[in-house]
C-alpha cells in the first residue's frame, strides 16, 4: 500500500441510494498527489454522483473520505473548500458582468471587510497567470472573453482558493482541439506542482493523453483502475459499456419497405453556444424500420433531432421528410411526430390543463376551432378518446398538467403526437425519468409504430435499449456517425468503442 | 400565521387558491391600513364607514365609483393581456396620453357623419393611438429581445411631455389663451353618453366592462388567446408546437397599447372632455396594480376595478368625516398588491419545493431503470 502522505485523496466504500436506485455503490477511488487520474464511464455510471458526494452537493449513505490521510466529512462545498476541493462545473459558473479578476475573488472573505483587497489580489492574479502561461487581463469582463478563457478563469478560482484537488467535469466538451492541446499541457502542469486532478470525460483518446490512471465506473460501482498507457481502447471501452446486456430483443416481423421516409444529406449545425454540433451528417430511415442512435449525451443527438423537428436551423444540408424538405416547424401531425428529449420544458405546458396539451399543435385546426372560435366540447371529446386509448391516468382532462406524473405526462406527449399516425416519428430520450412500467409501454408503443409503417428515428443514451428496440443502430460521436451496424448482430464492445470516438476497428468491421 | 393556513388548505390547491389570494391579500391590506388610520388618530370603523358611504351608500357615490373604476379598468387591461403573454406593458400611463391626444383629435375635428359615427371614430382613434406608442416597444421586445419594461417605462415621460408640448401654444390642439394648457372642448358628437343623469358616470364604464368580458373571451375561445397563454406560460413549447412567438408577442403588446389608449380615450370623450396637461396622474400604474391583484384575468379585474374606484371615490368622504387624507386610498391599494405579491411568492417557493422534490425522485427512476438492466 502507497504511504498515505502520497495519496491526496482516498474515498471508501462509497455508497449513495436515491430513491430505488443505487447511484453509487461501494465505490473505491485513490487519487495521489500530482497525479491526473481519470473518472471514465457512460451517462449515469456514478462519476457525477460520485464527485457531488465529494463535493459536499450529497451526503454518502455509507462510507469514509481521506484527505491526505485523515479522515473527513465533507457537509457542504464550503467544508470541500476549506479543504483544498475545488470543482469546475461542466457549466460555468460565472457572473458575467463582474471582470475575471472580480470572479476569481468573488466569495472570498477580505481581509479588512468591508473593503475588497483587489490590489494583492490583482498581484496574485498576475502571477498565477504567468505562472500558467495565460494571456488573461484580470480586468476583461467575463461575458467579453472566449470559452476557453473562461475555463481557465473558472481553474483560476480553483488556484486562488489554493485548491490540492480539482475535480474537471468534462472541461473539453467546450473546447477546440488546439484549445484542448493547451489545457492538456496546463494541467500536466498543474499536476507537476503536486496538486491532484480528478479528469472526468468519456473520451478514451483524452485519457490516454492527459490521464495517469483511470477508474472506470459502470452502473455505479467500480470496474477497475488502470493505467491507460499499458491498457487497449477496446479494453476500455469494454470496461465502461461491456455489460452483460441483456439481448432481449423485442420479436417483430421483417420489413420489406424500401421507401425512405426521412433523409437527412449533409447537415451540419451549431449547438446553443454556436460551436458545431453536427458535421456533414447523412442518414436515411426507411418506412417500417427503427433507427437507433446511440453515443453517448452530448454528441449531436439533441440537435439532429431539433433540427428534423425545425426547431433548429442548419448551417448546411438538408432534411426531407417524405420528399417534403423541412424549413422550420411542421405544422402537420401525419408527417411527422416528435417526442423532445425534455419533456416539461418543450413539449408541455406545465399550467395548461391536460385537454389543453393534447392539442397545442392542432387547436387553430378544425373540429377544434371553428369559424375562429375554440370549440371546448370537441377539445374535450378527443381529450377523453386519447385519455382512454393512451391510458392515461388523469382525474379528469381538465386538470393542469403538472399534477400528472411523469409517465403519464409522457403520454400526454406520446397521445398528441402519434394519434394522427405520423409518417416518421422522432422520439428523442422518450423513457428518461420513467419508471419501468412506462418504459416498456413506450417500448411496445415504438414497435406499434413500426409495425405500421411508420418510420422510427429512436435516440437514446442508454445502449441496452437502443440495441432491444431498434432494427438498425447508427453510433454518434461528435456530431458525426461512427458506424452503423445491424441491431441483430451487432456487438456491444464494438458500439462502446464508436460512442467513445473509435472508427479504426469500425472500419474494418462493417 | 393565519395566512399560512389558509394558503396550505389540503387538496383545495388550483382553482380555490387563485381566488383566494386576492381576496386575502385584500383583508390583510384593510387590517393593517386600520392600523394606519388608528395610529393617525381617527377610528378605524368609522373611517371605513365612510369610505363605504362614499363609494356604495348613493348613487352619486356608486356613480362616482364607476367614473373612477373606468380608467383603472382598461389601464389594467393594457397590463393584465400582457400579463397572459408572460408580458410587462409599464407604458400605460403614455399609452393613455396618446391616446386621449388622438381620440381628441378626432373629437375635436367637425366632421360631416352621424353623432355615433363620429364618437366611435374618437374611440377607435383613441385605441390606434395607444397601440402605435406601443409600437416601437413591441417591435423591440419580440424581434431584437430588448426587455419590455425598459422600453414602455422610459416612453411613459415622454409621451407625458410630448402631450404637454402639443397643448401649448401654437399648437393647433392648444386653447387659444388659455390659462391652463389643455385643448378645446370635445365637440359634443364624439362626447361619450351620460348613463345616470345628474351624475358624470358616463359610457366609458360599459366599455370597460364590456371588452373586459371581451377579453375572456378571447383568451378563452380563440386561437388567438390559445397561443397569447402559451406563450406566456411556456415559449419554448409554444415555438416547439408551430406558434410563431415573435410574432405572437408583437400582437400582443399593440394590444395591450391600444387598451391603454381606450382608457385615455375614455377619459377625454366621457369625462374630462377637454385634454389637459398631465390629466392621467398615475391611472397606467393603478392599472398595473389592479392587473397584479387580479393576475391579469380579465373578469376578475373587472370586480378588482370596482374595488380600486370605490377607494379612490370613497375616500373624498372618509377625508371629510376623519380628517384621514384621501391618499390613504393609495396605501390600501399598494398595500393590497403588495400582499397578493407575498403570498403568491410564498406559493411559488412551495411548488418549487415540491417540484424538486417530485424530479429528484424521477431523476433516481430514471437512472434505476439503467442499473437494474
Amino acid at each position: 500500500m502507497d504511504q498515505s502522505a502520497d495519496i491526496a485523496l482516498r474515498m471508501v466504500g462509497i455508497t449513495k441510494r436515491f430513491p430505488g436506485v443505487l447511484a453509487n455503490n461501494n465505490i473505491m477511488l485513490e487519487v495521489r498527489v500530482g497525479e491526473v487520474h481519470g473518472l471514465l464511464g457512460e451517462n449515469g455510471a456514478g462519476k457525477t454522483t460520485l464527485m457531488n458526494v465529494l463535493y459536499g452537493l450529497h451526503q454518502p449513505d455509507s462510507g469514509r473520505i481521506y484527505i491526505r490521510g485523515k479522515e473527513v466529512r465533507i457537509t457542504s462545498p464550503r467544508v470541500a473548500v476549506d479543504l483544498g476541493i475545488g470543482m469546475v462545473h461542466q457549466h460555468f459558473m460565472l457572473a458575467d458582468n463582474l471582470s475575471a479578476l472580480e470572479n476569481v475573488i468573488l466569495g472570498i472573505p477580505p481581509k479588512r471587510p468591508p473593503l475588497l483587497d483587489l490590489d494583492s489580489a490583482r498581484a496574485r492574479f498576475k502571477e498565477l497567470a504567468n505562472e500558467y502561461g495565460l494571456g488573461l487581463d484580470p480586468s476583461t469582463p467575463v461575458w467579453q472573453l472566449p470559452v476557453g478563457d473562461r475555463q481557465w478563469l473558472e481553474i483560476l478560482k480553483l488556484l486562488f482558493r489554493d485548491a490540492r484537488v480539482l475535480i474537471l467535469d468534462e472541461p473539453t466538451s467546450v473546447l477546440a482541439p488546439s484549445q484542448a492541446a493547451r489545457l492538456f499541457k496546463s494541467i500536466r502542469r498543474l499536476a507537476d506542482k503536486s496538486r491532484s486532478i480528478v479528469f472526468i470525460s468519456h473520451k478514451l483518446r483524452e485519457m490516454k493523453e492527459v490521464a495517469d490512471r483511470v477508474t472506470v465506473l459502470r452502473d455505479g460501482h467500480v470496474v477497475g483502475t488502470v493505467d491507460p498507457g499499458e491498457t487497449s481502447p477496446t479494453e476500455l471501452a469494454q470496461m465502461m459499456v461491456g455489460r452483460n446486456v441483456f439481448l432481449d430483443r423485442r420479436p417483430r416481423p421483417p420489413s420489406e419497405s424500401k421507401q425512405a421516409v426521412l433523409v437527412v444529406d449533409g447537415l451540419s449545425c451549431q449547438d446553443d453556444r454556436g460551436v458545431p454540433a453536427l458535421r456533414d451528417l447523412s442518414l436515411t430511415v426507411h418506412a417500417g424500420e427503427i433507427v437507433g442512435v446511440a453515443g453517448v449525451g452530448g454528441n449531436g443527438q439533441r440537435e439532429l433531432a431539433e433540427c428534423i423537428a425545425g426547431l433548429r436551423r442548419p448551417t448546411e444540408g438538408t432534411i426531407r421528410i417524405n420528399e417534403k424538405l423541412i424549413t422550420g416547424v411542421t405544422r402537420d401531425p401525419s408527417l411527422l411526430g416528435y417526442i423532445p428529449e425534455d419533456r416539461r420544458k418543450t413539449g408541455l405546458v406545465a399550467d395548461f390543463t391536460v385537454e389543453e396539451n393534447l392539442i397545442i399543435k392542432t387547436f387553430d385546426n378544425p373540429p377544434f376551432t371553428r369559424r375562429g372560435i375554440l370549440q371546448w366540447s370537441e377539445i374535450g371529446d378527443r381529450a377523453k378518446t386519447l385519455i382512454q386509448d393512451y391510458d392515461i391516468r388523469t382525474p379528469t382532462p381538465a386538470i393542469p398538467l403538472r399534477h400528472l406524473s411523469g409517465g403519464n405526462q409522457q403520454r400526454v406527449v406520446i397521445a398528441r403526437e402519434l394519434n394522427a399516425k405520423p409518417a416518421l416519428l422522432v422520439a428523442s430520450q422518450p423513457t428518461r425519468g420513467l419508471d419501468v412500467a412506462s418504459v416498456e409501454a413506450v417500448h411496445n408503443i415504438l414497435l406499434q409504430e413500426r409495425n405500421r409503417g411508420a418510420a422510427v428515428l429512436f435516440i437514446s443514451t442508454e445502449l441496452p435499449e437502443v440495441l432491444t428496440v431498434s432494427d438498425r443502430i447508427l453510433v454518434f460521436f461528435r456530431g458525426e456517425i461512427m458506424g452503423e451496424l445491424n441491431a441483430e448482430t451487432a456487438d456491444v464492445n464494438l458500439i462502446g468503442e464508436m460512442m467513445l470516438g473509435h472508427r479504426e476497428r469500425t472500419k474494418q468491421a462493417v | 400565521m393565519k395566512e399560512r393556513r389558509t394558503i396550505e388548505l389540503p387538496g383545495l390547491e388550483g382553482l380555490v387558491l387563485s381566488g383566494a389570494r386576492p381576496i386575502l391579500a385584500v383583508i390583510l391590506a384593510l387590517v393593517v391600513s386600520a392600523g394606519l388610520i388608528w395610529a393617525a388618530g381617527a377610528n378605524p370603523i368609522e373611517a371605513y364607514a365612510a369610505l363605504l358611504e362614499g363609494s356604495f351608500g348613493s348613487v352619486a357615490a356608486l356613480a362616482n365609483t364607476g367614473v373612477r373604476a373606468a380608467p383603472l379598468l382598461l389601464g389594467g387591461f393594457a397590463v393584465g393581456l400582457g400579463f397572459k403573454a408572460g408580458l410587462w406593458n409599464i407604458g400605460g400611463e403614455g399609452q393613455i396620453y396618446l391616446g386621449a391626444t388622438v381620440a381628441t383629435a378626432v373629437g375635436l375635428i367637425p366632421l360631416p357623419v352621424p353623432a355615433w359615427v363620429h364618437l366611435l371614430l374618437a374611440v377607435m382613434a383613441g385605441f390606434a393611438g395607444g397601440l402605435l406608442w406601443a409600437l416601437v416597444p413591441a417591435y423591440l421586445r419580440a424581434y431584437r429581445g430588448v426587455n419590455e419594461v425598459c422600453t414602455t417605462l422610459m416612453l411613459n415621460y415622454v409621451a407625458g411631455y410630448f402631450v404637454s408640448w402639443l397643448l401649448h401654444e401654437p399648437s393647433p390642439l392648444a386653447e387659444k389663451g388659455a390659462f391652463f394648457p389643455m385643448s378645446p372642448p370635445i365637440l359634443p358628437s364624439a362626447r361619450l353618453p351620460i348613463l345616470v343623469k345628474g351624475t358624470s358616470l358616463h359610457a366609458g364604464l360599459i366599455l370597460a366592462v364590456v371588452l373586459g368580458v371581451v377579453l375572456h373571451f378571447l383568451l378563452r375561445y380563440t386561437p388567438f388567446g390559445f397561443r397569447t397563454r402559451m406563450v406566456g406560460e411556456n415559449p419554448e413549447a409554444a415555438r416547439y408546437a408551430g406558434v410563431g412567438v415573435a410574432r405572437q408577442i408583437f400582437l400582443v403588446l399593440l394590444v395591450c397599447g391600444g387598451l391603454g389608449g381606450l382608457a385615455g380615450a375614455g377619459e377625454v370623450l366621457g369625462l374630462k372632455l377637454r385634454l389637459f396637461d398631465f390629466f392621467a396622474g398615475g391611472v397606467g400604474y393603478e392599472g398595473l396594480a389592479l392587473a397584479m391583484l387580479a393576475n391579469g384575468n380579465p373578469l376578475g379585474m373587472i370586480v378588482a376595478g370596482v374595488f380600486f374606484g370605490s377607494l379612490k371615490a370613497g375616500a373624498g368622504k372618509m377625508q371629510i368625516v376623519t380628517g384621514i387624507e384621501a391618499s390613504m386610498a393609495l396605501v390600501i391599494q399598494a398595500l393590497t398588491v403588495l400582499f397578493v405579491i407575498a403570498i403568491g411568492f410564498g406559493e411559488r417557493v412551495r411548488l418549487t419545493r415540491q417540484q424538486k422534490k417530485k424530479s429528484r425522485a424521477e431523476e433516481g427512476v430514471a437512472s434505476g431503470h439503467e442499473l437494474h438492466q
